[in-house]
């Protein structure tokens, strides 16, 4: 009896995982990095690390895969009673492909010198494209707290809206998923570190030419 | 007619002057300060009209004080900008030492001044009038000066606006401060820095003024 019950349980969860798998594009499953779709809402204030990484988890899920552990490319601070965290150090060794199967990078050292993160390359979740420069609105600011080497900023500088708690505290350092700014600088171009959010309200980030999306990489 | 009309607004002037001057010097005298603290902010928060208005604010107080024999220069930095290279606060301020307006010495050279050697602190950190600026445990707390430098006195790469946009807006960014008094909330070298603290909640006056300052900065002369 209890044999059969597991073993009805099983063949459900398989069953479950084919119609997954059937629903959303093959291509999905083997997808290790996106924007996400959607923000927060809440400005600059994700739940923390974690509540960011659950966000990438949900996202990751309802395209069919969540079969991978999904972490945001958001760096924190160290702080009194913690050490910084730096984004490089959280997303694995890659390869990582967007949501059509295109490498953005080989492992972190190319991420962080040859990224192929661009207005093509930066899909969501779901394949499709983030509205960037040029699109309305413009929401090509990504949310990172990092700098070029995805590292984070000293504790003087809160560039990550108290570590991704608060809406009203500091502010955001962003990334322009499509590498093209105000001016032809090194920062404009950065996908990870382009300059400084206003501030940490969600019409702040909106503002600033951004919506609170970010960055999910899996293994 | 014209050359009298040009006398005349000579002299118009000079008595200006002189009765600016005179006005000026029923404040304490200290001509060989060569470091002080602004007494009073420009007044429209992290828009000090630049560097070179900062500068001139430095001088202007610094000549109250009968020290504007002297070329002063404000401790602050300023981002690389597309047209424009980043400028360091450490490079701005001549070779040292420096004494305040009581005559302490407060570092010996520009190294010195980004050590743990140096001699600032609440009681060395005076104003071009010799007063000690409000910090903790005194209100208002005015604690904060503006730097928009790290820890050695340099500026922050040009994707990091810690300058109210070169001290140029009292609307965009935010200002990197030090602690005029060395205390801050939290006893680590960060709280403690004279020159790299924290940031600012915004670059208007009340945003400073809500940090814990009111837009004071630091001037040096050679």
């Amino acid at each position: 009896m209890n044999r059969t019950l597991r073993l009805s349980i099983l063949a459900s969860v398989a069953l479950m995982s084919l119609g997954w798998a059937g629903a959303s594009q093959a291509q999905q499953n083997n997808m290790s990095f996106f924007i996400t779709s959607v923000g927060s809402g809440k400005g600059g204030d994700l739940g923390g690390l974690t509540g960011a990484d659950a966000h990438c988890q949900q996202l990751a899920a309802a395209a069919g895969a969540g079969n991978k552990t999904w972490r945001a490319y958001l760096s924190t601070n160290s702080t009194p009673a913690a050490p910084g965290i730096n984004a490089r150090d959280r997303i694995g060794n890659g390869p990582w492909q967007n949501a059509k199967g295109v490498v953005i990078a080989k492992d972190v050292n190319d991420l962080h010198t040859n990224a192929q993160i661009n207005k093509a390359n930066g899909l969501n979740e779901k394949g499709e494209p983030t509205k960037v420069r040029g699109d309305n609105p413009n929401q090509h600011d990504m949310l990172t707290g990092s700098t070029l080497e995805g590292r984070a900023f000293p504790p003087n500088m809160n560039l990550t809206c108290n570590n991704w708690t608060s809406s009203n505290f500091g502010s955001a350092m962003l990334g322009h998923s499509d590498r093209e700014g105000i001016a032809d600088t090194v920062y404009q171009h950065s996908w990870n570190s382009a300059h400084m959010s206003r501030d940490c309200t969600q019409p702040g980030l909106v503002a600033t030419g951004g919506n609170g999306l970010f960055m999910c990489f899996a293994q | 007619m014209q050359k009298t009309l040009r006398f005349s607004l000579m002299a118009s002037a000079t008595v200006l002057m002189f009765g600016a001057s005179a006005q000026a010097q029923q404040g304490p005298q200290a001509p060989n300060m060569t470091f002080f603290v602004t007494s009073a902010p420009i007044g429209k928060g992290g828009d000090l009209g630049g560097l070179a208005g900062a500068d001139a604010h430095c001088q202007q107080l610094a000549a109250t004080a009968g020290a504007g024999g002297k070329t002063w220069h404000a401790y602050l930095s300023s981002a690389e900008a597309p047209t424009a290279k980043g400028v360091n606060a450490r490079d701005r301020i001549g070779n040292g030492p420096w004494q305040n307006a009581k005559g302490v010495v407060i570092a010996q050279n520009v190294d010195d001044l980004h050590s743990a050697n140096n001699k600032l602190s609440r009681d060395t950190a005076l104003t071009e009038r010799g007063a000690v600026v409000s910090g903790v445990g005194y209100t208002p707390v005015w604690h904060d000066a503006l730097t928009g430098s790290d820890r050695e006195g340099r500026a922050f790469p040009g994707n990091i606006n810690m300058t109210c946009n070169n001290w140029s807006s009292s609307q965009f960014g935010k200002a990197m401060l030090g602690h005029i008094d060395r205390t801050g909330l939290a006893d680590n070298d960060y709280a403690r820095s004279w020159n790299s603290t924290h940031q600012s909640r915004g670059c208007s006056q009340a945003d400073l003024i809500a940090t814990g300052g009111n837009g004071l900065f630091y001037c040096f002369a050679q």
